[in-house]
């Protein structure tokens, strides 16, 4: 290198450090727009509260009280957990994003359906290898890319297509329903909490436990900073030691196991084992991948925080849930669409914003 | 020093008004005072060479001239009219046109398009191809490149191939000020010499050029005037039939007070590492060294000399593909960094930006990242307050500037930067240690404090490599320094070694005081490499 | 890097001025041989009316193609296509059935309504500084939600034939029996692929896709040439829902979903990088070619549908992983 690199660095270390000379009152703003989690949750507080206030004078059909609240969990079991997974594959860097999820959803439950439906399976063992199964569909996208070099996007567009095609192939575009799948549905039946009644099991014996793991993965473990470090700057990461490719790969298995976690789930919510569970409609891909930019994980890499992403679940589920009482028909699950965009651009344009304020690069 | 080319000589040029002249420009990079008072006339006609150490303000210098970077003071004028300052589309219209060393060149483009990109010929918005190919072939003719590249996509060909192209470039602006910002370095022989016979000829047609370069040797060939700079100032400005290669050291380096030398004695033990014969295809060959326990060796060459490439040879980032390698006498293979590190090895590398730091990460992320075995528990659970505890131990015992280990780096200075990126290689005291440019863009204040780490370092039994390019440096930490030109070990010299003899050696000049002639076959050391 | 440089070896180089890349003539080859095996396989694969709906089955994932193919040249990408063509069909079924509109005015509607959707995606990716696949999803659901208001929550059905011309029925066949969908497919290609190639705006979208920030420092207006990219992949979706709307009938409320990853899927099998720089139309109307005749292929040959979209799957795995090979080899040479 050369010496106009040396003076351009010199240049940009001298510039001040930015927020010193800012007045005290800004500070709770200035984090507020600064940090995701803070935004998120002074959004989440705002929804609940402005919701609540409404049911309370009767502006909506059902009342939006916590047993309400509680049982709209049951969406957030899904969205959340693949939302974990994006975010994931997102921090991972190299314009990592994970399009397959969703096929893998489907695929992997057929899988978890023909285990328990029709080879009359136990139900833990079958659990455990349908998991396994996502592991695996996600370890073929962890090679493409990590390994073979596929951008990410192309690689996991051409395994949604390819295992979302196996899925409807597996049982000739048909569910598999049997009486051992129906009677799956007994993991996701609404458990009384003192606290909070009508809670859906799946809260507590999926979701908790994976985002546990994940944060305790993500935060407290060598993985963790080896993928947080690759996701950063990739380049360092191999000066420092750091088998990229590997760390690389795994990030895709991981996001591969919770596809097949959420495949379980879903075969159990449904009682039904359905091959286009995760690919009907616009899919599950895409609305995992807005919440976890919504939750502050940026596009390019490295950034990125379990519980952003935890609280963009909880405000889109809960928002979703207002949004839901608050219209009559389906002219509630419209404005879903409607706040779910909205919120995503408007986010993402105040971090842009945020950030070339401060000198960084958008993501 | 004359040069066999004829030319209209400085009589006529100095006659002419000059076309560029700068009167007192001030630069400062926050505390950093990058130029004071510079002076500088550029005439038409004439090729101007801008030389200096590196952080002597030569880049700077033509960033103020292109418009890239504003003065804090001074003015830029242009025939008698000023030019409005840090404007880079005011200074493209005033006709000045700027080569810099990394080629701005859209890869997927062919060689054609490229030169006339954003300004192409065209008639009702349609590129008229036959019209630009017709020009780029007359153009590629004039500056040495194949003509049947015009239509060839500029990512298919050679990094100096790139450089001939944007040369070519800036060549068909047709400017009346041109800058070329080491044009050479990446260049072979026979490019430069056409290289060489492209500026002539525009110089002759009336341009006047800026022409920057570390290879003294070839002022003589090329440039008119020199003007040398040093700490931000000029220190001379003369012909350069005047100027001696020698003469040009002893300006650049001047007459600074060589202290700092630390005087260390290097016990006589075998060494930790040996290189013999190593060699990696088009970037090194033939490297024979040795580097003690509790010795600094300094490779120090020019930009574009190769030394960088040993280093991370060494590193097995850039693996070498001939010689051997013995670590304490045994020999071993170094392909990845993975096995580098297996033997006690680690490397600082150049670029803190791109190659260091995880900028938005903590000090004590920064830290750890290399060493994550060691900071956790089972090689999986991240120990944090240890983790923590070395962070701080190492921002109190190398004096990094930050309020503690939490404090995320991309908001820390440069050289506290680069502290960080040094305290990550010194956790576990590496018995072979490699460092790329270790104060490049660092404040004076941390350089220095850095130089005393790597001397404790080699006290307490580490060998030390440091490829630098910064020739201070070199003398004041290096008990050796190897002189590293096209890709080979040319000289070595012992400690007390004088600045422009070193500097001589890396620019080409064997040992010939005089220097007088330079002829061709001078620089055919720098070809023989190549052989391969 | 260092003065040896002479040391590397004299290569082939790639010229670029040839008129059909590498891996154009490989797909016209696959499409070929494809065509070739189905018409000595199958009886019925060479018959008129399986070759028109192939290519009218193809047709509208081709014109949007046509502009993707640009945006996603600029790096770019626009994953709000299969939203925004719900739009535009369910507010022009409206205006031909409630109004009656006559359909010069249709497409009027459809083009102006197409391109002002896609005028905002280009603004808020060039001005609002957000990456574009995040700005694309955001308004994948923006634009699903207002489709779904003009819905009113039904699907709109008897929608009249004001636009047959653009159908797969009797009135949309055109010259040599090919439906004008295909033609307009065609026609828009050939447009678009002079302009990218001989127009020094087209040629911009390269230079700006290699490196934008080179790109500006060379004059060129980096955003201007943006917003351009997406607004016109928006024009080109009004025309595909026209074609989608067709013969009228029936239009659902999933109008277009998943539509957009079709369309990715063409473009990048067509031999358009991902990452920006490089590609053209020519390619992603033969990767639209080569989904239609997979899809044709599969149905002629008795296997299941569904398989159709494992093949895309390899396909685009080949494709790509051809192009990463040569890549490689190039930058190792």
């Amino acid at each position: 290198m050369t010496t106009k690199t040396a003076e351009l660095d010199k240049a940009r270390d001298e510039q001040p450090t930015p927020g010193h000379s800012a007045p005290r009152w800004t500070r709770p703003l200035r984090l507020v727009l600064s940090e995701r989690v803070a935004l998120l949750s002074v959004l989440l507080v705002v929804v609940v509260v402005w919701f609540w206030y409404l049911g309370q004078n009767d502006y909506l059909v059902a009342p939006y009280d916590a047993d309400y609240l509680a049982s709209a969990l049951e969406t957030m079991v899904p969205l959340c957990l693949l939302g974990l997974a994006e975010f994931i594959v997102i921090v991972s860097g190299r314009g990592g994003i994970d399009l397959s999820v969703g096929s893998i959803v489907s695929l992997a439950g057929m899988a978890f359906g023909f285990m328990v439906g029709q080879w009359g399976w136990p139900v833990f063992p079958a659990l455990v290898l349908t998991v396994l199964v996502g592991a695996i569909l996600g370890a073929v996208n962890g090679a493409l890319i990590a390994y073979l070099g596929f951008p990410a996007l192309i690689a996991t567009l051409a395994t949604y297509y390819a295992y979302g095609s196996l899925a409807l192939v597996s049982n000739d575009n048909a569910p598999i329903s049997t009486k051992p799948v129906q009677d799956l549905h007994s993991l996701t039946r609404a458990i009384d909490l003192p606290v909070v009644p009508d809670l859906p099991a799946q809260v507590l014996t999926f979701l908790v436990p994976c985002v546990l793991v994940v944060w305790l993965v993500v935060n407290r473990t060598t993985y963790g900073r080896r993928l947080y470090a690759i996701g950063t700057n990739d380049v360092a990461a191999r000066f420092a030691n750091i088998n990229v490719r590997q760390s690389r790969f795994r990030a895709y298995v991981a996001s591969g196991l919770l596809s097949g976690v959420v495949a379980v789930v879903t075969v159990a919510q449904f009682a039904s084992a359905r091959p286009d569970a995760g690919t009907v409609g616009n899919g599950m891909a895409l609305p995992a991948i807005t919440i976890a930019v919504l939750g502050g994980v940026a596009i390019s890499g490295g950034l990125g925080r379990v519980a952003g992403v935890v609280i963009a679940a909880l405000l889109i589920v809960w928002l979703n849930a207002g949004i839901l009482l608050a219209f009559e028909g389906s002219d509630g699950s419209q404005f879903q669409l409607f706040a779910l965009g909205a919120v995503l651009v408007l986010s993402a344009l105040l971090n842009a914003i945020t950030l070339r304020r401060r000198g960084g690069v958008p993501g | 020093m004359t040069t066999a080319d004829t030319r209209s000589g400085p009589s006529t040029s100095a006659s002419a008004p000059p076309v560029l002249r700068l009167t007192g420009i001030d630069k400062w990079y926050g505390g950093v005072h990058a130029l004071r008072g510079v002076d500088f006339e550029l005439a038409r006609g004439e090729v101007h060479a801008l030389v200096g150490e590196n952080g002597a303000g030569k880049s700077t210098l033509i960033k103020i001239v292109s418009g890239a970077e504003t003065p804090d003071a001074g003015s830029i004028e242009i025939d008698d009219h000023t030019l409005s300052a840090g404007s880079t589309t005011s200074a493209l219209s005033a006709g000045i046109a700027t080569v810099y060393q990394e080629p701005q060149l859209f890869g997927e483009l062919t060689v054609a398009e490229n030169v006339f990109i954003g300004r192409e010929l065209r008639r009702a918005g349609v590129v008229e191809r036959g019209r630009q190919h017709d020009a780029v072939v007359s153009l590629l003719e004039r500056i040495g490149l194949d003509p049947r590249v015009a239509d060839v996509r500029v990512a298919d060909l050679t990094v100096a191939e790139q450089q001939l192209v944007s040369i070519a470039k800036a060549f068909a602006s047709e400017p009346r000020i041109l800058i070329l910002d080491e044009p050479s370095a990446i260049l072979t022989e026979r490019e430069i010499d056409t290289l060489f016979e492209a500026v002539r000829r525009m110089r002759d047609s009336g341009v006047a050029v800026i022409y920057i370069s570390h290879r003294l040797d070839e002022l003589a060939q090329i440039t008119d005037r020199v003007t040398v700079l040093r700490d931000g100032r000029v220190v001379a400005s003369r012909p350069t039939n005047e100027l001696s290669v020698r003469a040009v050291a002893e300006l650049m380096v001047g007459h600074k007070l060589e202290t700092g030398q630390v005087q260390r004695t290097v016990p006589d033990v075998e060494p930790a590492l040996t290189a013999a014969g190593l060699g990696r295809r088009g970037f090194f060959a033939d490297v024979d060294l040795t580097v003690r326990p509790g010795e600094v060796v300094a490779l120090y060459g020019l930009v574009g000399s190769g030394a960088a490439s040993i280093a991370r040879a060494l590193y097995g980032i850039d693996p070498a593909d001939s010689g051997a390698i013995r670590i304490n006498g045994t020999e071993v293979s170094l392909r990845s960094p993975a096995e580098a590190v297996r033997h006690g090895i680690t490397m600082l590398p150049a670029n803190r930006k791109v190659q260091g730091v995880f900028s938005s990460k903590s000090i004590a992320f920064n830290i750890s990242s290399a060493h994550l075995r060691l900071l956790s528990r089972a090689g999986l659970w991240m120990d944090r307050g240890r983790e923590r505890s070395v962070a701080r131990d190492f921002i109190k015992r190398i004096a990094i500037k930050a309020p503690g280990p939490a404090t995320l780096v991309g908001n820390l200075s440069g050289g506290n930067q680069q502290k960080v990126v040094l305290a990550r290689q010194l956790v576990e005291r590496p018995r072979i240690l490699l460092l790329e440019e270790p104060t490049q863009g660092v404040d004076v204040g941390a350089k220095d404090e850095i130089h005393r780490i790597i001397v404790e370092l080699a006290d307490a039994g580490s060998a030390v490599l440091v490829v630098s390019a910064d020739l201070p440096e070199v003398l004041q930490v290096a008990d050796r320094v190897l002189v590293v030109r096209a890709g080979r070990i040319v000289t070595a010299f012992g400690r007390g070694a004088r600045q422009a003899d070193v500097l001589a050696a890396a620019a080409g000049d064997d040992g010939s005081t005089g220097a007088d002639e330079t002829p061709p076959g001078n620089r055919s050391s720098t070809t023989e490499v190549s052989a391969s | 890097m260092t003065g040896l440089v002479q040391a590397v070896p004299l290569r082939r180089r790639r010229p670029v001025a040839r008129a059909v890349e590498g891996q154009e003539l490989a797909l016209v080859v696959v499409v070929a041989l494809l065509w070739l095996a189905l018409s000595l396989g199958t009886d019925t694969f060479l018959t008129g009316s399986n070759l028109r709906n192939i290519v009218f089955g193809v047709a509208a994932i081709a014109i949007i193609g046509v502009g993707m193919t640009p945006v996603i040249v600029t790096a770019g990408i626009d994953v709000s296509v299969g939203s925004m063509v719900a739009v535009v069909m369910v507010v022009v079924a409206k205006l031909i059935r409630d109004a009656g509109t006559p359909a010069p005015l249709a497409i009027l509607v459809a083009v102006a309504l197409g391109l002002a959707l896609g005028s905002l995606n280009g603004l808020l990716v060039s001005l609002g500084g957000i990456h574009p696949i995040i700005v694309t999803f955001g308004t994948l659901n923006v634009f699903r939600f207002v489709a779904l208001r003009v819905f009113d929550s039904k699907q709109v059905t008897g929608v009249p034939d004001t636009l047959a011309w653009f159908g797969g029925g009797e009135a949309g066949r055109g010259l040599l029996g090919v439906p004008h969908a295909g033609w307009l497919a065609i026609v828009l290609a050939a447009l678009m692929w002079c302009y990218m190639r001989y127009w020094a705006t087209g040629r911009h979208w390269y230079a700006i896709g290699n490196d934008a920030n080179a790109a500006r420092l060379a004059g060129i207006n980096v955003r201007r040439r943006t917003i351009a990219a997406y607004s016109l992949t928006g024009l080109l979706v009004g025309l595909a829902a026209c074609v989608l709307i067709g013969s009228g009938g029936l239009v659902q409320q999933n109008a277009g979903a998943g539509l957009e990853l079709q369309v990715i899927a063409a473009v990048v099998i067509g031999g358009t990088s991902i990452l920006g720089g490089r590609g053209t139309v020519l390619g992603t109307l033969l990767g639209a070619l080569l989904v239609g005749t997979l899809t044709s292929a599969i149905t002629l040959l008795g296997w299941r549908s569904e398989l159709t979209e494992l093949f895309i799957g390899l396909f685009i795995l080949v494709a790509v992983g051809v192009d990463l090979v040569r890549e490689r080899r190039r930058r190792t040479r």
